[in-house]
């Protein structure tokens, strides 16, 4: 690096750190690893945006498996195409963070696992977090009868009005409970 | 899950008209009662060639609940079901609500026990974990332990209750109709033996578990779920989704004493103790088999004379020493298959090579919760801790299937390469991750290295 234009200003860090969850140093190993993500040229321009392709190739996501639905919740492209700038990879590494409160971590859960953004958890919606954790391929994921068998045992430990969808407040309701979940749901670079 | 065939109450009305005298006819309806009563108990007295004890009537029980446990519903639920039935079948039963923990530990220790012709527990398995560490702390424990105990489910952990449904032959039920059950084999009387494993910890005292040791995925679900408190059955399910997200290996060293077909053998075994031991010592049968906690000590020491290999020695002359729990006055049985825990193991146990694991788990009985089957071949005194691990490298969906295929019981036919079942008398388990959970009975303990042994039938279960 060296040019001036791939290093953070030094206000434009403080703004950081006062609006995310991050530190100052965080911030600045955030900005290194972002841009190495992009070419010579993109480096010179603000708000680039990186395709999800590129931000999945971060050892941190390649491996995680809801990678697609986090570039997806915390992008801001009009494309819908889980694109990230560098703010919007912030905001993922702030929700992701150590600092991040219990409320900020399941309220991202939440979007995250709501596969078709209607704001509620229905049984596609579950069915697609099961399969994103048991694998991509057929024989690694759980046949039709124990797939009904998993999201009903889900239904009926989270369904707490039984109107058969798993809504925000239920949500945070059995998930925080499992003092688990909040080391799970971290991502440091 | 389904329901399967459930418990209703049918209400059959005779009216007795055979004599002129009200009053006779009152004594003949009586003796009717009393005859029908002694009939149902009777049925069941001989299973599986076994003759079972009978709680004696009329049955004075204590019924320890606690008001807080599962939803809080312990009393509603005891209004709705339990006191009718008790009421109906004769049962004298005075009502104790516990007000916190250990309350019922220090409850059963101090009780006068003649009073009580049975301990009977409404709530988790909790309560009944504090019951049988209180009656093995009285210096009287051997009569105390002997005290018939019962359980109705009422509380988030029903895994005995659970398991008394399933011993009974009849298909699993939960919730309400798992209560009704549970009320209506107490109401039977019948009372079979119990096992009862007990524990060693680096430092704690030594403590008495019913139910179940586990250690890894399964521990760390189990204190997730307790705090599920307004959920009925199905408490696994969440927990266990949040840990498959971030599925971790824990290593440590596994070893235990497995258990031979001698002892699996129900003859000898419900008669006199001494007897056995007489006839064990005679035969010089190897490899150990279950010696009880026996009232003759020198038989227990001639035993071990004779019985073990050049290690029996180590281990006679250790039990002498003086030992931590020796500095407090002594209760409860010796642990004859035990070394201490810094010493090497007996040359006959055998030690598990892999030391990579996602969990280990030790029932003891059927149920290791209200809907899942653990250990489907456990019976309340086989005598033999059912021990089960899973090796690292499973996959998350291997061991999805694996908790799903537990609901019923089939987890062992799934052929999983990755889980092992075998049966042990004893057990040593030295975790190497410097953080962790163990949990007995559902409930944490002081992590670290532990030892089980199991005392066969030490306890009594009224399982009808």
């Amino acid at each position: 690096m060296g040019t001036t234009a791939s290093q953070l200003d030094k206000d434009l860090l403080s703004e950081y750190q006062e609006l995310t969850f991050l530190t100052k140093q965080e911030i600045l190993l955030a900005h290194k690893r972002f841009s190495e993500l992009l070419s010579k040229d993109e480096r010179n321009f603000e708000n680039t945006r990186v395709s999800m392709e590129r931000i999945l190739t971060l050892p941190e996501l390649k491996s995680n498996p809801f990678r697609e639905r986090i570039c997806h919740v915390f992008s801001t492209s009009d494309q819908k195409n889980g694109s990230l700038t560098f703010e919007d990879f912030l905001d993922l590494l702030s929700a992701f963070s150590d600092s991040a409160t219990l409320e900020i971590k399941s309220h991202y859960a939440f979007r995250i696992f709501d596969f078709d953004d209607d704001g509620t958890l229905d049984c596609g919606d579950l069915e697609k977090l099961v399969n994103c954790l048991t694998g991509e391929t057929d024989d690694t994921r759980l046949t039709t009868d124990e797939m009904r068998q998993l999201i009903n045992n889900i239904l009926e430990e989270s369904d707490i009005d039984k109107d058969g969808t798993v809504n925000l407040s239920e949500f945070q309701h059995v998930i925080s409970r499992s003092p688990d979940f909040v080391s799970s749901f971290k991502i440091v670079l | 899950m389904s329901s399967g065939v459930s418990r209703q109450r049918v209400e059959q009305c005779f009216r007795l008209a055979a004599l002129q005298d009200p009053r006779a006819n009152l004594e003949e309806a009586e003796k009717w009662a009393r005859a029908v009563r002694e009939r149902a108990a009777r049925q069941q007295q001989l299973r599986d060639g076994v003759l079972l004890s009978e709680l004696s009537r009329p049955c004075r029980m204590m019924l320890l609940v606690n008001p807080q446990s599962g939803k809080g519903q312990a009393l509603i639920l005891y209004n709705n079901h339990i006191q009718r039935m008790f009421n109906e079948a004769g049962i004298i039963h005075t009502l104790v609500i516990t007000e916190r923990q250990n309350h019922a530990r220090e409850l059963v220790k101090e009780a006068d026990l003649s009073q009580w012709d049975a301990l009977v527990i409404m709530s988790g398995d909790g309560l009944l974990y504090e019951v049988i560490n209180g009656l093995l702390e009285r210096p009287d424990w051997e009569e105390a332990i002997r005290t018939p105990l019962g359980i109705l489910p009422g509380g988030s952990g029903n895994a005995l209750a659970a398991s008394v449904h399933h011993y009974s032959g009849a298909s699993p039920v939960s919730s309400e109709e798992l209560l009704v059950s549970c009320g209506f084999l107490l109401c039977k009387g019948l009372v079979s033996r119990m096992d009862l494993v007990s524990i060693h910890l680096s430092s704690s005292p030594r403590l008495f578990s019913f139910l179940s040791l586990a250690w890894g995925f399964v521990a760390d679900v189990d204190i997730e779920s307790e705090k599920y408190r307004h959920v009925g059955a199905a408490r696994f399910t969440v927990g266990t989704l949040v840990r498959l997200a971030s599925l971790r290996v824990y290593k440590g060293r596994l070893a235990y004493l497995p258990a031979t077909k001698d002892h699996n053998n129900q003859q000898g075994l419900r008669n006199n103790m001494t007897v056995h031991c007489n006839n064990q010592a005679s035969s010089l049968t190897p490899p150990p088999v279950l010696c009880r906690p026996s009232r003759d000590s020198s038989c227990h020491n001639t035993f071990h004379n004779s019985c073990h290999s050049n290690n029996s020695l180590k281990v006679r002359r250790s039990e002498s020493t003086p030992s931590r729990s020796a500095t407090k006055a002594p209760s409860g049985p010796p642990d004859s298959l035990l070394v201490p825990l810094d010493q090497p193991l007996p040359a006959n146990w055998v030690v598990v090579p892999e030391e990579d694991f996602v969990l280990m788990l030790a029932m003891y009985q059927s149920h290791l919760a209200e809907d899942l089957l653990a250990a489907p071949d456990a019976v309340s005194d086989d005598g033999v801790i059912h021990l089960f691990y899973v090796r690292a490298g499973i996959s998350r969906t291997a061991l999805l299937r694996l908790f799903l295929a537990m609901e019923k019981g089939a987890h062992l036919a799934t052929n999983c390469q990755h889980l092992v079942h075998t049966k042990v008398r004893a057990l040593r388990l030295e975790p190497y991750s410097p953080k962790g959970i163990i949990t007995v009975d559902g409930e944490v303990v002081e992590y670290g290295p532990l030892q089980a042994e199991v005392h066969r039938g030490l306890s009594r279960l009224i399982t009808g």
